[in-house]
């Protein structure tokens, strides 16, 4: 929707947009659609949107999805927003960017850019390739910056000299003999123009990318494997991932340096991809991409059948909280035995005459009941519970990774550069067009008028004092020229 | 080399606040000299060959931006990685950018009186620097990425700048709309200039949010999360982006422009400080 301050010359044919417009019950939508001060409008709508769920406090999509966890997000917030919490849980404020009101704004602006792009195209394409070079004295005498200037020389020797300056000028110059006059025109940064497409495009290609990611795409923020574990990864990927190792590093200061993971991907049974990853250095497979979120304290466990067949070794993260918030805990289950354990580790950092230091404790449950009495493990000491052998091997870490498919990736980064591209080309190479027409007067002298078309801009009228200083120097040399010339030969 | 730093930050707070000082001195002592003589004269003259307020304040703004880039330079060498990490390093690059375009733009367009604006701001913000703690802590893991750290917040740096500048003019144009104040630029230069720091600040700000963008998917593993910041920062966007098409398209100059680039540099400053109240992602910035 951004233009460059050109005139057409050309008649616009009907396009089918102008035919569109004219079949009821179109007419009025496409208009509204083609209109800029509809897309300004909705430009400043989405904007204050935007702003408001920038400083409203959003609903997590966790509390979103299910209306028992919204009410109790609604309850929360309520201390924040008191009696406003129902008008603007009526408005959809706490739930701007899902909202329907705000997605419907975003699909009228991509619906408008795509309308007004391909009203315009037409326009530039033939103001880039198919403009006429000759326009009148009265049009060049009414633009904004026009010089009117006298040579001795001939016409085309006048306009060769003017040719000569406007392409040292950097314009690229078309010139047409009729008669004893020459018409130029210069253009510098013509294709400039399409500037507007491109970062048009790319707007519309970032809400395509984005629904694409929705549709395509998938997301496990919290995928946790313990060290030494396999977990499937699911979501129809046939991937298992095992957290080889799991590190994490320190300043002095005790502020976190950095995370790292080594991760060994399998399909089908066999390893596709080894590598560490970090917080900056994600891994990414086949579309997948495994990043470092966070990482917490495993604990090892081994089970054993009565037979010494080892049922379960390996870490068992303990990503959970206690029901006192303190605690750390995780859960697995004994394969074959339809038993759940949950292991509960000490409080960290503080004293615990409940479960000590080299211990963990163990809760037995069969369908969510609770199936024999507690017991604390003491590390590297079996311990026998009915026909099974539990023993706590030793403390591990577990990784938490944010595993993500997203298939509009690419379109998002190929949109956001075709964006930059598209404004870095309509305002740092702007297209400017000057047209230029000498004619012999019948003194025997040529008139030479310069002019160029262009809205108000300062800067422009720098721009037109340079070409119209080389302009006359060219024209004063040439003239010069010319005398010597006609000494000569008389 | 951090207190080098420091102190070289302090000369610069004072250098700049003494500019600002002068600035309005000798605006006020040439309004008062115009309402004596009348219309007609527009800059105060060199006197004796001493420069004259105006000029003694961009020579004093020059002398404070040195300050300022010798105080970035030893930071950078103190701390290893761009200053851009809290807010104290953001503020003072953020003033920084401010005093490199407002002077770009006073030299192009010879606009002393833009230093009555832009000035306050970049003050303002050294003074909120010198207020918070400008302790070097080392990068937490989700900043440890040099290139996009340093391309992602210079970008910004020069955006709000840039906004900065327009936001000046902007208000100046709506102080100057019917040329009726002689010791200020003409309208239309005013005008020009607030979208020129558009033109400037516009791509810069979209190339902040792409970077984001990228960034946030190589470490968050998304390149969107509708934090504040990012929220904010579109909003920025879309502000501008509607004055370029209104600017553009239909040909808005004026005061209703100027009002626009007055929204813009809020929603700017709202960007600049909403962490600090709204959280998110960015809470370290």
């Amino acid at each position: 929707m951004v233009a460059t301050g050109t005139i057409s010359l050309h008649p616009v044919r009907d396009s089918v947009f102008t035919v569109l417009s004219r079949l009821d019950p179109l007419p009025r939508l496409v208009h509204l659609l083609s209109s800029t001060r509809f897309a300004l409008v909705l430009i400043l709508l989405i904007a204050s949107l935007v702003l408001a769920g920038t400083i409203i406090d959003q609903a997590p999509a966790s509390a979103v999805a299910d209306q028992a966890s919204y009410t109790r997000w609604l309850e929360q917030a309520q201390g924040k927003y008191g009696s406003w919490t129902g008008l603007l849980d009526r408005l959809h404020l706490f739930n701007v960017f899902r909202s329907l009101l705000f997605r419907s704004l975003l699909g009228l602006l991509s619906a408008s850019v795509v309308v007004c792009t391909a009203r315009r195209w037409r326009g530039i394409w033939n103001q880039s390739f198919h403009s006429q070079v000759r326009v009148n004295e009265t049009f060049l005498l009414h633009t904004r910056f026009h010089v009117q200037l006298a040579s001795v020389a001939t016409p085309a020797e006048s306009a060769d000299s003017v040719r000569k300056a406007l392409s040292r000028a950097g314009y690229r110059v078309h010139t047409e003999v009729k008669g004893d006059s020459v018409a130029m025109r210069a253009d510098k940064h013509s294709l400039s123009r399409f500037g507007t497409f491109f970062s048009h495009l790319g707007l519309v290609l970032v809400l395509a990318g984005a629904v694409a990611g929705g549709l395509w795409g998938f997301k496990d923020p919290r995928f946790v494997v313990a060290e030494g574990a396999t977990r499937e990864l699911g979501l129809g990927t046939g991937i298992s991932v095992r957290l080889d190792r799991a590190d994490d590093e320190y300043y002095a200061n005790g502020q976190p340096k950095q995370l790292r993971s080594d991760l060994t991907l399998f399909k089908g049974g066999t390893a596709v991809r080894q590598a560490t990853l970090d917080v900056n250095s994600p891994l990414r497979y086949k579309g997948i991409a495994f990043h470092e979120s966070a990482y917490g304290l495993a604990a090892v466990v081994r089970v054993e059948d009565s037979s010494g067949q080892v049922l379960f070794n390996q870490g068992v993260p303990l990503d959970l909280r206690a029901a006192d918030g303190q605690r750390p805990v995780g859960m697995f289950e004994v394969p074959g035995e339809g038993l759940s354990v949950q292991i509960t580790a000490p409080i960290m950092g503080a004293p615990d005459s409940f479960i000590r230091p080299g211990e963990v404790r163990v809760d037995f449950y069969q369908d969510y009941v609770r199936v024999d009495r507690p017991r604390n493990l003491s590390q590297g000491v079996p311990m026998q519970v009915a026909n099974l052998t539990f023993t706590f091997e030793r403390e591990g870490r577990f990784a938490t990774l944010n595993v993500v498919k997203d298939p509009g990736t690419t379109l998002i980064w190929i949109a956001g550069g075709l964006m930059v591209f598209g404004i870095v080309l309509l305002f740092y190479l702007p297209p400017r067009r000057l047209w230029a027409l000498a004619t012999a007067r019948p003194d025997g002298t040529t008139e030479v008028i310069v002019g160029m078309a262009a809205q108000r801009d300062v800067s422009l009228a720098g721009e037109f004092k340079k070409v119209e200083e080389r302009v006359r120097r060219a024209l004063d040399a040439g003239a010069g020229d010319s005398r010597n010339h006609g000494g000569n030969d008389g | 080399m951090a207190s080098l730093s420091h102190y070289t930050f302090l000369a610069a707070l004072f250098t700049l606040a003494a500019a600002l000082v002068v600035q309005l001195a000798g605006e006020l002592g040439a309004r008062s000299r115009l309402s004596f003589a009348g219309a007609g004269a527009v800059s105060v003259p060199v006197i004796g060959g001493l420069p004259s307020p105006r000029q003694s304040s961009t020579i004093l703004a020059v002398n404070a931006f040195v300050f300022l880039s010798a105080s970035l330079v030893l930071r950078v060498v103190a701390t290893g990685h761009g200053p851009f990490t809290n807010m104290f390093e953001f503020s003072e690059s953020f003033a920084w950018g401010i005093l490199a375009l407002h002077l770009y733009f006073q030299v192009r367009y010879r606009l002393e009186a833009l230093a009555l604006l832009v000035l306050p701001v970049a003050v303002g913000l050294l003074v909120f620097a010198a207020t918070v703690p400008d302790n070097i802590e080392p990068l937490v893991p989700a900043l440890q990425n040099q290139p996009l750290l340093t391309l992602h917040v210079a970008a910004a740096i020069v955006a709000y700048g840039a906004f900065t500048v327009a936001f000046g003019a902007a208000v100046l144009y709506l102080v100057q709309r019917n040329d009726s104040v002689p010791w200020l630029p003409r309208s239309d230069v005013l005008d020009e200039v607030g979208y020129k720091a558009v033109i400037v600040g516009f791509p810069m700000l979209a190339l902040v949010i792409l970077l984001g963008a990228i960034w946030a998917e190589i470490a968050w593993g998304t390149y969107w999360s509708w934090d504040p910041k990012e929220t904010a920062s579109l909003a920025t966007w879309l502000v501008y982006g509607a004055y370029l098409h209104a600017r553009v398209v239909r040909e808005w100059k004026g005061t209703r422009s100027a009002l626009l680039l007055i929204g813009g540099f809020a929603a700017t400053m709202f960007t600049y400080y909403g962490n600090l109240f709204l959280g998110g992602l960015h809470t370290y910035a």
